[in-house]
């Protein structure tokens, strides 16, 4: 080690009164880089955002048809001093193609493939619109939009239809037109979606009272066939009323012939308590219900008491029949003798 | 100075704050929307499986709806308090139904679609997208002030539109086609009238970026004067100018073309 070199700030010492003493030299080089400094500083600020527009779309809207064909509208800054941009497109099968420059005027444009060159020559807001057919695809009912999103856009979705799925979050949804229009982010994003068929009702009966207030003689037949069909069904209740008294007999008979839910426990006692309600119920019930009343009644989705009843099923304590295209469920009257 | 610099600080920090305070903010808007998807999502999902397998539910998706189903009865207990887990909740139900709709359509094949591939054309849309393509040209011609005449097409548009409510399908398509190629004929017009104004356009521009390149290649010849590229940007600057002049504005343009790519090799032989 040199003995001659010695760090200078173990040279001096600090003097009596606390005073620092500092080299100006320093100073003064970096009063002469702070103007510099600065400017770069202000350029990159004001740089920064104008590069990142460059790259991406302001505004990007898309409106996805009944037939699954996408309109694609995007607005995008470019470089006043290019003579052309270049504007990736959403796939090759594209209809439709339009550029417009700020001005309103008509730019020219050649697609090639997944690109399309335009030539800009001054202009710094340029607004492309075209249809495509590669956003979208069919499998069964359900239809499947995806795209790689350059920037946030909107998503208008088409009439009656109804999200069934998608991969990532929404950052708003509004109603416009009776047709939902999502707003998603930047990024990958998958959207399963069929159609409903409800609203399509709906739209019937309007029209129906549409012709009603319009006719008012066919407003009479109408009037005069339902008020004819009311009475016959009323007729024919009460034409009936006389033989269903001995059917009730007979059901109230089958309700004594049923085991009582206590019986069902004793031979069964690793039974859920949930399935011990289900069970209760239906005993009480007269030893049968529907379906639809034990999921009424305990308030569980359509598939869970589907479970339940498939379980108690296969413990052999209840049987199941079809009745009026539902599933009615019945406690086993044999159930004692199997046991 | 030291007051400019603290205030350049505080605007560029600043700055950045505030771009991704407006980003939370806008990802947060209104978070019950992710209960309104998930829940008509469940409700779409059931009525799906219904239709399709009644009350025998493959084990499969079964366990998969009830996943979802559990993650959308989360979603409702997570909001309004817990947007985080909200989040995550509505993500695993729509990933679950997602599943299911995938598992629901896979015996039938996948169809891309595609202008000649679809067999039920739905009329109605092709209309639809074929009008706003129509309303795009008219303001553009308006622009140009090209006094062309659509209410030859407008006419064509009403017809369309009553075929297809009464039905008329075969007629209905063969206006549409008529459409396509009067709209096609209209463009053409269009580009042929725009021409003449993009040419004062382009001329604006060009005289403005060729000072923009001349300034480019004096600075390369003051850095290095031996790079051969600068002979050629020179001519080429100078043929622009006589076709431009001359009103060729077509030429002009390819060459432009050509000049830009040579500026760009002499900027990076500067750098380098």
């Amino acid at each position: 080690m040199n003995p001659q070199i010695v760090p200078i700030h173990r040279k001096e010492s600090l003097r009596e009164d606390g005073m620092l003493f500092v080299r100006t030299e320093g100073i003064l080089d970096t009063m002469v880089k702070l103007p510099l400094l600065v400017a770069s500083m202000i350029i990159v600020a004001a740089v920064m955002p104008i590069q990142s527009s460059f790259s991406s779309p302001r505004i990007l809207d898309l409106i996805i048809y009944p037939d699954g064909t996408t309109h694609v509208s995007a607005k995008v800054d470019v470089d006043p001093l290019a003579t052309d941009y270049e504007f990736d497109l959403f796939g090759n099968t594209i209809d439709n193609f339009v550029v417009v420059g700020e001005n309103g005027f008509l730019l020219n444009t050649n697609v090639i493939g997944n690109f399309a060159i335009i030539e800009t020559f001054g202009s710094s807001v340029i607004t492309i619109e075209y249809d495509i057919y590669d956003l979208v695809s069919k499998q069964g009912r359900i239809w499947t939009f995806s795209l790689d999103a350059p920037s946030d856009f909107t998503l208008l979705l088409p009439k009656n239809s109804a999200i069934v799925g998608m991969t990532n979050l929404p950052i708003n949804m509004e109603i416009i037109n009776d047709q939902n229009q999502l707003t998603l982010s930047v990024g990958d994003t998958e959207i399963d979606y069929l159609f409903s068929t409800n609203p399509v009702v709906t739209n019937h009966v309007v029209s129906d009272i549409s012709i009603l207030q319009t006719d008012y003689f066919t407003y009479a037949i109408v009037g005069g066939i339902v008020a004819v069909s009311i009475i016959g069904i009323i007729v024919i209740i009460r034409s009936k009323q006389k033989t269903v008294k001995p059917i009730q007999i007979q059901q109230s008979a089958q309700k004594i012939e049923t085991i009582d839910a206590e019986t069902i426990f004793r031979l069964k006692p690793d039974l859920r308590e949930d399935d011990k309600e289900i069970v209760k119920f239906i005993s009480n019930n007269g030893g049968q219900a529907f379906e639809s009343e034990l999921r009424k009644k305990f308030l569980q989705p359509r598939t869970t008491m589907w479970r339940a009843v498939k379980r108690l099923e296969r413990n052999g304590i209840i049987e199941i029949e079809k009745k009026d295209l539902q599933n009615l469920v019945k406690l086993r009257k044999n159930m004692e003798k199997e046991e | 100075m030291k007051i400019l610099a603290l205030f350049t600080i505080f605007v560029l920090i600043s700055g950045v704050a505030s771009t991704s305070l407006v980003n939370d903010a806008y990802a947060q808007n209104d978070p019950n929307i992710l209960l309104r998807i998930a829940t008509q999502a469940d409700k779409q999902i059931l009525n799906q499986l219904d239709s399709s397998f009644d009350d025998s539910i493959p084990p499969k998706i079964q366990k998969l709806y009830e996943k979802g189903h559990t993650s959308v009865e989360s979603l409702k207990n997570s909001l309004p308090d817990n947007i985080e887990q909200a989040r995550e909740d509505f993500l695993s139900a729509m990933k679950s139904f997602m599943q299911i709709t995938k598992i629901i359509s896979e015996p039938v094949a996948e169809v891309k679609l595609a202008t000649s591939d679809i067999s039920d054309r739905d009329l109605k849309s092709e209309l639809n997208r074929l009008d706003k393509y129509f309303q795009s040209l008219k303001t553009v011609s308006e622009k140009h002030n090209t006094g062309i005449d659509f209410s030859e097409i407008e006419q064509l548009f009403t017809q369309a539109k009553q075929q297809i409510d009464l039905g008329e399908t075969r007629e209905a398509t063969q206006t549409i086609q008529q459409l396509e190629s009067s709209i096609h004929e209209i463009k053409k017009k269009i580009r042929e009238n725009a021409s003449n104004s993009s040419s004062d356009r382009i001329k604006k521009f060009a005289s403005k970026h060729l000072i923009k390149i001349q300034k480019i290649l004096d600075r390369a010849s003051s850095v290095d004067s031996e790079i051969p590229e600068i002979e050629k940007a020179n001519l080429l600057i100078q043929e622009i100018k006589t076709l431009i002049s001359d009103d060729n504005i077509s030429d002009a343009k390819k060459k432009f073309g050509e000049l830009n790519k040579i500026v760009k090799i002499i900027e990076k032989s500067i750098h380098q």
